[in-house]
């Protein structure tokens, strides 16, 4: 729910139930002070009444609702409601009752008063409340709605750049400046906090360039001297032998640290510039580079490009990961063995005869975890397939069912 | 190669310069040393050069900087990068200046000969057109193999890997080097011995049978060597 409508709701609703409770309290207290109004009229009206009944006769006094009628005792002094019917409609009338005592007899006098009036004041007075309060809540709203709209409004502006933000597009982060002190601040931690990874990010690439460069250059001496070493003439075949290896193991080294720092440039997003590519193309022109390979171990290919499917992501991770997985399962697969290369609805599944594997399945995708025939390899290449399909939320699976299966869903 | 080549070498680390150096002069060139883009610059004055072998990071900039301004020059040289940076950026935006080619430290020299040797073959497009060791001749352009003026076919692999031994003459190249060289169109590592073994085996076979010598000896299960007496 969004903060104005969560305000305004509030706004609402508690409007509503005051709205409500005042208008209530409001009728009867209004209804009371008027009725108090009625009686205290009444009572002026007795006063006048013995005013007049000591100079004039009684019965003379009774007129159209002052009733007099004669009684043997005394009555006590009250007030009630009545109902008269005049010209065949009720009306509320208010009744004050009470005994006059003129030559040794008693009267029973009843005066009345119409409440047709305070009702009809009750009414307009209620109504005029009602209708001030209503404008008023009706104004304050929209007068809240507003301001909470414009105290918002570079509060959603800041929302809007930090989700667009990404460090590796080199941009910094620049937020408009608030009139309200809390989102003034709010922006300026943002501000600093983007600064500051914005200043890790680029420490973090600086230190995997370093560690590229230190470290390959000093393997580059080694591989160089073995190199220059195995020229020499007067070698014998242990020496040779002792050569050839540290050459092959600096080699590997060098492999794997390219590879990891390969993993490291993924991890920290820094292929992220994309484009939409067909993947059907990409598959065909990856699989002709190992035309040579798969003619060498006489694997029987099987090519089933069902649709064409529209890939967005980084070119060369693209390539990364087909090339990975077809060479994995042509590095794994049995002499004569069979790969299967399939594309429908989205889906890239790549299949390889070859042995089970001598390690846990879950493992499969672990950094150099490889099968006991195959330690000559890194063991790297599929942990940067899963890598590059978490980067990009694709759902990658394996599974061992006489064959090796490697399925991935892109999802865009 | 009877004409002596000069080979402009900039190169900060002394140890891995003072190799390729003695790497390249074995190989009938005439290398000379920079060790930063000061004395580079100096020494592209003086002397003639037919090819340049460029270190990226050096102490007193970047050897991008010096592929403008040979290229501002409008000599025909050529020009290798080699870097420990594999960053693929860098070696778009190099190769786009107009560098020739682009080899990521730590390089093998049989693979630093054969691309230097392209390179200038691809230089001087009316000299070596075709390349002799006795009774084998190669057309790199048409990749076209005769042995004793009879055509022989080769196949693609088989083609690069003569042309790669036509430029390493009398070196030992091991296993490892080979391996590279073979799966460096895989675009990876991956494919190593067996892989040798297979194509160098057909190779002589080809070359015996249409009655050239033996020239790939195995040296000690290790390596090869193409010896030319």
């Amino acid at each position: 729910m969004k903060l104005l409508t969560k305000t305004s709701l509030n706004f609402i609703s508690a409007s509503v139930i005051f709205f409500l409770i005042g208008s209530v309290a409001m009728y009867f207290s209004v209804r009371n002070i008027i009725a108090e109004d009625l009686q205290n009229r009444l009572l002026q009206q007795q006063k006048d009444f013995f005013y007049n009944a000591d100079q004039n006769k009684l019965t003379d006094l009774s007129s159209k609702l002052v009733f007099i009628q004669i009684t043997d005792k005394e009555i006590v002094h009250s007030f009630s409601d009545t109902v008269l019917i005049v010209n065949d409609s009720y009306i509320l009338y208010r009744k004050l009752q009470f005994s006059y005592l003129q030559d040794e007899q008693y009267y029973h006098v009843s005066i009345l008063k119409s409440q047709n009036q305070s009702d009809s004041l009750i009414k307009k007075i209620v109504i005029m409340n009602v209708g001030f309060a209503m404008l008023f809540f009706l104004i304050m709203f929209f007068v809240n709605r507003h301001s909470i709209k414009s105290a918002l409004s570079v509060f959603y502006s800041t929302i809007c750049k930090l989700e667009n933000f990404e460090l590796s597009k080199l941009q910094t982060l620049t937020l408009e400046t608030a009139e309200v002190h809390e989102i003034k601040k709010l922006n300026e931690v943002f501000e600093k906090m983007a600064t500051q990874i914005y200043n890790d990010f680029e420490a973090q690439k600086e230190y995997t360039e370093n560690v590229s460069h230190e470290l390959q250059t000093p393997l580059a001496i080694i591989s160089s001297k073995a190199d220059e070493l195995m020229q020499a003439d007067n070698l014998s075949k242990e020496q040779m032998e002792q050569l050839a290896l540290l050459l092959e193991t600096t080699n590997r080294l060098s492999k794997i640290n390219q590879a990891l720092i390969f993993l490291t440039k993924i991890d920290n997003r820094f292929y992220t510039q994309g484009s939409s590519f067909s993947l059907n193309i990409l598959v065909k022109e990856k699989l002709q580079i190992f035309d040579a390979a798969i003619q060498e171990k006489k694997l029987k290919l099987e090519l089933d490009l069902l649709d064409n499917t529209q890939i967005y992501m980084n070119p060369y991770l693209a390539e990364t990961l087909i090339i990975n997985l077809i060479k994995n399962a042509i590095i794994h697969n049995t002499n004569g063995g069979m790969l299967h290369v399939q594309l429908s609805n989205n889906t890239l599944s790549i299949s390889n005869s070859g042995y089970p594997l001598s390690f846990p399945q879950k493992d499969i995708f672990k950094r150099f975890i490889r099968s006991e025939n195959s330690k000559k390899n890194l063991g790297i290449g599929l942990s940067i397939v899963q890598r590059i399909c978490k980067l990009y939320n694709f759902d990658l699976k394996y599974k061992y069912q006489e064959e090796h299966n490697f399925v991935i869903q892109f999802e865009n | 190669m009877l004409k002596k080549y000069n080979i402009l070498v900039v190169e900060d680390e002394s140890e891995l310069a003072k190799s390729t150096i003695s790497s390249l002069s074995e190989n009938g060139f005439s290398p000379f040393h920079a060790k930063d883009l000061k004395s580079a610059r100096k020494l592209l004055k003086q002397e003639k050069f037919t090819a340049v072998l460029l270190d990226l990071g050096l102490p007193d900039g970047d050897g991008i900087s010096l592929i403008k301004e040979i290229k501002n020059t409008k000599i025909e040289i050529g020009l290798i990068i080699l870097s420990a940076k594999d960053a693929l950026e860098k070696k778009v935006q190099g190769l786009e200046l107009g560098a020739d080619d682009y080899l990521t430290k730590p390089f093998f020299f049989s693979e630093l000969n054969a691309r230097l040797k392209s390179v200038i073959r691809r230089l001087n497009l009316e000299e070596n057109q075709q390349l002799t060791i006795n009774e084998i001749t190669l057309f790199p352009k048409e990749m076209r193999t005769l042995i004793h003026g009879k055509i022989v076919e080769l196949t693609g692999k088989e083609f690069g890997l003569l042309l790669y031994f036509f430029s390493n003459p009398n070196r030992v190249i091991s296993k490892t080097t080979l391996g590279e060289f073979m799966s460096s169109s895989y675009a990876d590592y991956g494919f190593t011995d067996d892989v040798v073994y297979t194509h160098i085996k057909n190779l002589k076979k080809k070359i015996t049978n249409s009655g050239g010598d033996d020239y790939i000896k195995n040296v000690y299960g290790v390596g090869y060597k193409f010896t030319v007496a």
